[in-house]
Parts: C-alpha cells; structure tokens; sequence
C-alpha cells in the first residue's frame, strides 16, 4: 500500500525539460533517496512535492489524496534545505517553533515540543542562539528539528549533508537515519552522493535528465543496473568494447568470452574493477571466466585498495585489488579474469 | 514560487505614478516641440517643425553644442584620469579602512552640489585658496580668473562626476581578475610592465562605460555651469533653463531639450558599443 | 595578497584631498570672520552661525524642504515598496519590461524631468506647491526606492522564504514574518536616502519652485548668485553633518557604495 504516489510529475522551462514523466510510489515509513547528477531533476522533483514549484502535468498524493494544486504552506511537508534556509532574525528556539506558530499551536505547547525537538538532534539549551551563532552541523539539526516538530507528513531533505566536511557527514547521515527510522517517517532524500544514497535509505530511484532510469534497493541498483547510465553513475566500472563472433559470443581483447552477446548493435561490457582479478599468464580461463591478456602500465595506491591499470589489445582496463596484497610489476604480462556474470552488456551510445 | 498570482497588483501605484507624473509630462514636452512662438512670445499651438527649424537655423545652438560638447570632453578627461587611479586604489588595497576610503571617495555625491560649487568659489575665487597661496608664494602679482569663467566650470564639472565614474570603474573592476597580474608577475613583467599589459587593457571597457556615463552627466549639468560661470558661461542646459523659466518661451526649450537628449542617448550608445568593442 | 602598492598609494591621496578640498574649505570658511568671501579667513568667529539663525528667508526654505522631503520619502516608500515586492518576488510575463519601466526615469536628466514638469505642472497651478514639490521630487525618489528595494529583497538569503511556505505560513504571513523583518536595514537605509534625495534635488526644484515656495536649494543657489559671503558655508555645515549622520547609518545598515550603485 503506497503513502506517497507520483505519477506522471513534468516540469518545463520554455523548450527544457527539467522533470519528465516521474512516477514513484513511496511506502510508509519508507526511506527513498532520488540520486543523480546535478541538473537531472531531482531537485525540481522534490521542490515540485512540497508545493514550491508547479508540476505541468501529473499528480502527487499523500495518504490517498490529491496534493498537487495545494499551496505549499498547506501540504505538511518537513522540508530540509540545502542551504538550511534557517531565519537569521529569529532565535533557534523561534525557527523550531516557526511551524507551530503557523499552525496556532498554544504556548506551553510550543515550548514543551520545541524543547523534544531540541534534544531529540541533541541541540538542547542551545535555543537562545542566533543560527549564525551554531556550526554548520548544528545549523543542519536545527533544520531537521524545524522540519520535524511539525509533524510531517513526508521529509524531505534536500542534498542536506552536502555543506558539511566529510568527517561530520559521516556522523550526521547515521544520525538522520537513526531519527528516520525511530519517528517511522517517510522520507524523500535528494542527493548526488551515491554513499549517502546507499547508506541512508531503503530504496534508491537513480535519476537521469528528468527521468527515472531505475528504483531499487541499493544491491538491485548497484549489481543489476538496468540501464549503462545506472551502471556508469552508480559505482565504478570498466566499459569495454566488445565484438560478437560468428555463433553470436563475445570477442574481448581478441579473445572469445563465454558471454551471451545482446542480438544486435555496437555494446560495451560493464565490469566492476574489484570483481576483476589478476593471475599468471600461464593459468587458463575456467568455463564460466572471462579472461584477457594484457600488460601492466602501471600501479596506483589508493589507501584501502591499489588500483593497477592494465593494457592489452582491446585498450585499457583498472583492476582494484585490496591494499596489502603485491601489485605485479610494471611492465609484466598478465591475465585478467572475472566470473561470466559480472559481465554487464549495455548499447553503446552514439557519440 | 510563494501563491504570487496577485502580485502585479502591487505595481498598480507606482505605474499609475510613473505614468502620470513622469511619462505623461515627458509626452507633454515632446509635444511642445511641435509648438509655435508668436510675434509677441505668446506660444501658439501647433504641429508644425517651424521652432525647430528656427532653433538649428541659429548659430547660437550651434555654438552653444559645441560648448557643451567642448566642456564635458574637458571636465571628463580629467575626471577619468583622476578616477581612474583611486578606482584601481580601492580595488586593489588591503587597508582594513578600505570601506571608509570608498565612502569618502562617492561622499561628495550626496552632499548638496551648491555646497561644493560654494566650496569650489571658496578655493578659485579671487580672494580663495589657490589666489592666496600663489600671491603669498610671489608666483603671481594679480589674482589668477579661476571661476566664472570655463575654468572654474570645468574643474567644478570634473570633480561632481567623478563619484559617478568611480562608482562606474569598481563595478567594471569586478573581471579584472587579481591573480591575472599575480600571473603576470611570476611571469617576470615588472609592476609597469604588469599595468601596461594587463591591468589597463582589462579595465578599458570600465573606462569606455565611465566615460560615457560622465560625459552624459556633464552635458546635463546645470547647477555647476550656472553657478561657477557666474552667467559667462554658455551651455545647451543653461539655455534650456533661461528659455524655459526666464523667457518661458516652451517650445524652444522643448526642441533644445529633445536636441540634447538626442545627443546623449547617441553618446551613450557610442559608449556601450565601444565598451563591447573593447570587451573583446 | 600584496595591497596597493606606494605609488597608486600616493596617487590616491592626492585625488582625495581635491575630492575632499572643496567641503573642507566649506567649514572653515563657515567660522570665518570676514565680511566676504576669503580664504583662508583672517579671522575666525561664529557670527555667520548667528547670521543664519536669523535670516528668515533660508530658515523658512529649510522647514519647507524638511516637509517635502519627509512627506516624498513617505509616499515614495507607500507606492515604491510593493512594487519592489512584486518586481522582486512575482513571477509573471513582462517582468523584465515593467522592471525597465519603472528605472527609466532614473535614466533621463532632471534637467529634462524639470522642464516636462514645469510644463506640466504650470496650466494645474502646480507649480511652487508644496504638492507639487512632492510629486516633483518623487519622479527621483519612487524609482530609486524600486530599484534599491528591488535588489534587497531580491538577495534575501536563499530559499528562506520557501522555508517559511514549508512550514506552514501563507503567503502574506511569508511577507510579514519572514520578508519584511530581513529586508528592514535596507528599508531604513531606502527611507533615509530618499529623504537624501528629495532635501538636496535641485534642479527639478529650480523648474518648479516659486517666490511662493523655494526649496533650500533653491534659496541657496538665489543666494549664491546674488551675494558671496560666508553665510552659506554656515549652512553648509548644518547640511554637511546632517549628511554625514545619513550616510554612517547607511553604511552601517547596508553599505553606502551597494545602496546608491547599480
């Protein structure tokens, strides 16, 4: 039973489609993050949800009812801004309390829920502040309690972690989720950190110029993209240029693979760079390995992994080997070999 | 992005002002253009070109253009040169009083421009400051004419626009890039050099718009002509001033303003143009 | 990095005192002592001061020029305010055009201005008017308090008020709670410029005043043409000060330089 529907969300700007044909269902309690490069639409995608910009075409419900001409001030939806978007003129205490003013809550009530709000993104006794007066990652939790105290009906967080120094995101994307997740709240997350997609919700929707290329959890996206620009966003991959042979196999690097070709067109085989391995020239291909021949150009180390880029006759390939094993030398001729079905056969573009 | 339907309808005074109060008066005087002037002075109505005709056939307005275009050529060279070095000053220094200094620098833009004008009498006049120090100094035996005169004109001119241009320069210093002469530098050219090369073909389109802008304000000056020239001093804004008030005779003022404000929109084009030119 | 450098340095202190000499001169020359026009003064007193505190014709263009300008400053915020918002905040076709619509007046000379006004304020009798002073001036002041409003309510801090539409506010308490309150230091700056504005115009006062009603300006520059001694520089202080009380609170509340450039 899905909480949150789109269905068929366009948004234009003059000729430019900035949102095409969105549909996602969401269910209660759900955590979905809506991933892609910037420009892809997710933004526009998240603004159209809480009434800030007007959708051309489809509807957006909540809980079953239509939502999509309501003015934002009355949909109910926490909204987390990229920039915080915290009142500099008023105190944290009166940002928190800001919706419930709206909502002509009492009082005592406000400050009874301001004060929950506070604590619960360990922020109390800090009302009396100035935002401008907080950190960055303290100016992101007065956000979240802003959002929260509402009551919303959905969160939305809007690439909320992307001003904040690596070290604090860490902490803050497991905070966010920890909150998400003992609140049950349905939650909307856009990002173009792939990490903090992967880490933080439930179900990912990868999105590519306007449009939804694919919804999944974070293991169908990461090991079965269904499109090459899911494969190509999503985690690394080498795309190799492959031809068939007469009884419809692929060639690699001049050698026959035992992988079923796509019947027609010009493709590439995705393959991750850690499913690959290096081994001797002299051990042979088993029956269900793919295995080309090359010579290592050269070895990188990376901290947690070392990253060995090889050459052969079809061009270049990386392997990722886990740091503390021995890269072969540079220069050594050597065999790269990866199971059949980490082979991933996408059409290759037109350039 | 906030329910904004209705908002145009804030518009609604101030666009009914704009057009009562500014657009409609401008009608008004375009119109009077077209207007005659009887034997007696008396404005006749009229759509007829004959003031126009009468006004360029007089070697008057020919002589008084030049004037005017003489005069804020004049007063805008130096207000440029002078602009120029304290814009790149302000751009450029690290003083943690370089907000001061800027407001000093576009003070005298909001500071009445009798005041200055009185102040400038102060310092040309016969009995002023400079007449006193060359007589004490025994540089001169007789006060220099410093006002009244195209002189005292000039440098007033000068210095009441140049809060303008400067104004104008530091809007246009925004691409002029520090690490491009940081660049320069660590390529061996000397802070000269630096200047020559890099600094001053960068700023030319600042310079280009500033010095369009000041011309455009010297042609339209009047308080300074008039005051400073002590009625020796002849311009189109000054004739345009006597014909309207003093002679009230409207449809030559109207034809010399429309011929003036032609003049200016033509300078201004010429000036924008060449500052693209010089953007390339 | 590296700051100005001695020469530009140099140069800089020259051009500021000539831009500093002729308001300088002023207030010396206010505490002169001599009977005309003499710098530097041969002596130094206070009777100008006392000179202009009884000369009734300047006294009585102040008060006038300090009623116009406070009533144009009011008016001009009344109807060029909402218009900001609406430039500022709707988004509807034309935009762009009434924007241009609205700054053109800042575009033509008030030489020009002047001259449409006088022919247009003189067959309605509006000339020398304290009325039409008002609406004279506000040909300034309504475009200059669009233009500047326009920008600061257009660089609010982003997002911030989809934020308040977020949590619930409608839009006219968006305006009122969360607009209005970050827009007032660029308010006050508005208001105290425009006041600026209307006291020191000139020319457009010239086209309209009257022996009925002369601006201080006006007066000032009647005065200047006729006679040449110290009782204007004494003036001149009073509005030189007067000036720079406006100018500090500007700055502090939004800077000089942002409020009156483009």
């Amino acid at each position: 039973m899905s909480y949150l529907e789109l269905a068929g969300l366009q948004k234009r700007y003059g000729s430019a489609v900035a949102v095409d044909d969105v549909s996602l269902s969401v269910a209660k309690g759900e955590s979905v993050a809506l991933l892609g490069p910037s420009g892809c639409g997710k933004t526009t995608t998240l603004r159209m949800l809480a009434g800030l910009i007007d959708p051309d075409r489809g509807t957006i419900r909540v809980d079953g009812s239509e939502i999509t001409k309501l003015p934002a001030h009355k949909r109910n939806m926490g909204y987390v801004f990229q920039s915080y978007a915290l009142f500099p003129h008023l105190s944290v205490a009166r940002n928190v309390a800001f919706g419930l003013e709206e909502r002509g809550v009492g009082k005592a009530e406000i400050t009874r829920q301001v004060e929950e709000g506070l604590a619960l993104v360990r922020l109390s006794g800090l009302g009396g502040r100035r935002p401008r007066e907080l950190s960055g990652g303290q100016q992101q939790r007065v956000a979240l309690a802003r959002a929260l105290v509402i009551h919303p009906s959905v969160l939305l967080l809007d690439e909320s972690l992307s001003n904040l120094d690596a070290k604090l995101r860490d902490t803050m994307r497991h905070e966010i989720r920890s909150i998400q997740r003992s609140l049950g709240i349905t939650t909307l997350f856009v990002t173009h950190d792939q990490v903090e997609a992967l880490t933080m919700c439930d179900r990912i929707a990868v999105m590519n110029r306007g449009r939804i290329a694919q919804i999944g959890t974070a293991e169908d996206i990461y090991e079965r993209p269904a499109t090459r620009f899911v494969a190509e966003f999503v985690g690394r991959a080498n795309a190799l240029p492959a031809t068939r042979d007469s009884d419809g196999k692929v060639l690699l690097w001049g050698a026959s693979q035992p992988v079923a070709a796509p019947p027609q067109g010009e493709f590439d085989l995705f393959v991750r760079p850690q499913r690959m391995r290096l081994v001797p020239v002299s051990e042979p291909a088993g029956g269900s390995t793919v295995r080309v021949a090359g010579r290592v150009l050269r070895s990188v180390f990376v901290g947690d992994h070392v990253e060995v880029l090889v050459e052969g006759a079809g061009g270049q390939l990386t392997v990722e080997m886990p740091s503390g094993t021995t890269a072969p030398a540079e220069g050594a001729e050597i065999a790269v070999i990866w199971q059949a079905q980490d082979s991933l056969p996408f059409a290759r573009e037109a350039a | 992005m906030i329910g904004v339907a209705r908002l145009p309808l804030l518009l609604v005074p101030a666009g009914l002002f704009v057009l009562a109060i500014y657009a409609w008066p401008t009608l008004l005087l375009l119109r009077n253009g077209f207007n005659e002037v009887g034997p007696t002075g008396a404005m006749i109505e009229a759509w007829s070109l004959k003031t126009a005709a009468d006004t360029f056939a007089d070697g008057f307005t020919f002589e008084l253009t030049l004037n005017s275009l003489q005069l804020s050529l004049s007063a805008t060279t130096i207000a440029l040169a002078l602009s120029y070095p304290l814009s790149l000053f302000l751009f450029r220094t690290n003083s943690r009083f370089r907000g001061l200094l800027a407001v000093i620098a576009i003070l005298p833009m909001l500071i009445s421009s009798v005041v200055r004008v009185f102040g400038w009498l102060a310092i040309l006049g016969d009995r002023g400051l400079v007449n006193t120090l060359l007589q004490s100094l025994g540089l001169i035996s007789a006060p220099l004419r410093l006002v009244f005169n195209w002189t005292g004109v000039t440098i007033g001119l000068a210095e009441s626009i140049m809060p303008y241009m400067i104004l104008a320069l530091l809007a246009g210093f925004g691409q002029l890039d520090r690490t491009l002469e940081e660049a320069s530098r660590s390529l061996g050219a000397s802070p000269l050099r630096t200047f020559w090369r890099v600094t001053l073909p960068l700023s030319l389109p600042a310079l280009a718009l500033a010095a369009g802008l000041g011309f455009v304000l010297s042609m339209s000056a009047y308080i300074t002509p008039k005051l400073l020239g002590g009625g020796r001093v002849f311009v189109l804004a000054t004739e345009i001033f006597e014909q309207a008030t003093t002679n009230t005779n409207w449809p030559v003022a109207a034809v010399l303003a429309i011929y003036t404000l032609g003049l200016l929109l033509l300078l201004l084009v010429l000036s924008n143009l060449l500052a693209r030119g010089l953007k390339r | 990095m590296n700051g100005a450098g001695t020469v530009l340095s140099g140069l800089a202190a020259l051009v500021y005192a000539l831009i500093l000499a002729p308001i300088v001169v002023v207030v010396m020359l206010a505490f002169s002592a001599d009977n005309f026009i003499l710098f530097p003064p041969s002596g130094y007193s206070l009777r100008w001061f006392q000179a202009l505190a009884s000369h009734a014709p300047l006294l009585s263009a102040l008060w006038l020029s300090v009623q116009v300008a406070s009533v144009v400053t009011l008016l001009s915020l009344a109807i060029g305010v909402p218009a900001a918002l609406a430039l500022a905040k709707g988004e509807f076709r034309g935009k762009d055009a009434l924007t241009g619509f609205f700054l053109a007046p800042l575009l033509l000379p008030t030489l020009i201005t002047g001259l449409a006004l006088l022919l247009f304020f003189t067959p309605l009798r509006l000339t020398a008017t304290l009325p039409g002073l008002v609406l004279g001036h506000m040909t300034v002041t309504v475009p200059f308090v669009i233009r500047m409003m326009t920008t600061a309510l257009s660089t609010l801090p982003h997002d911030i008020e989809a934020a308040a539409a977020t949590l619930g506010a409608p839009p006219w308490r968006v305006v009122r709670r969360v607009t209005l309150p970050l827009a007032t230091p660029g308010l006050i700056a508005c208001a105290c410029l425009s006041f600026l504005l209307s006291f020191d115009e000139t020319v457009i006062s010239l086209f309209i005043s009257g022996p009925r009603a002369s601006t201080l300006p006006v007066e000032m520059v009647r005065y200047v043409e006729g006679r040449t001694d110290p009782l204007i520089a004494a003036l001149s202080v009073v509005l030189i000060i007067a000036t720079l009380i406006v100018v500090v609170a500007v700055e502090r509340l939004v800077g000089v330089a942002r409020a009156v450039g483009k």
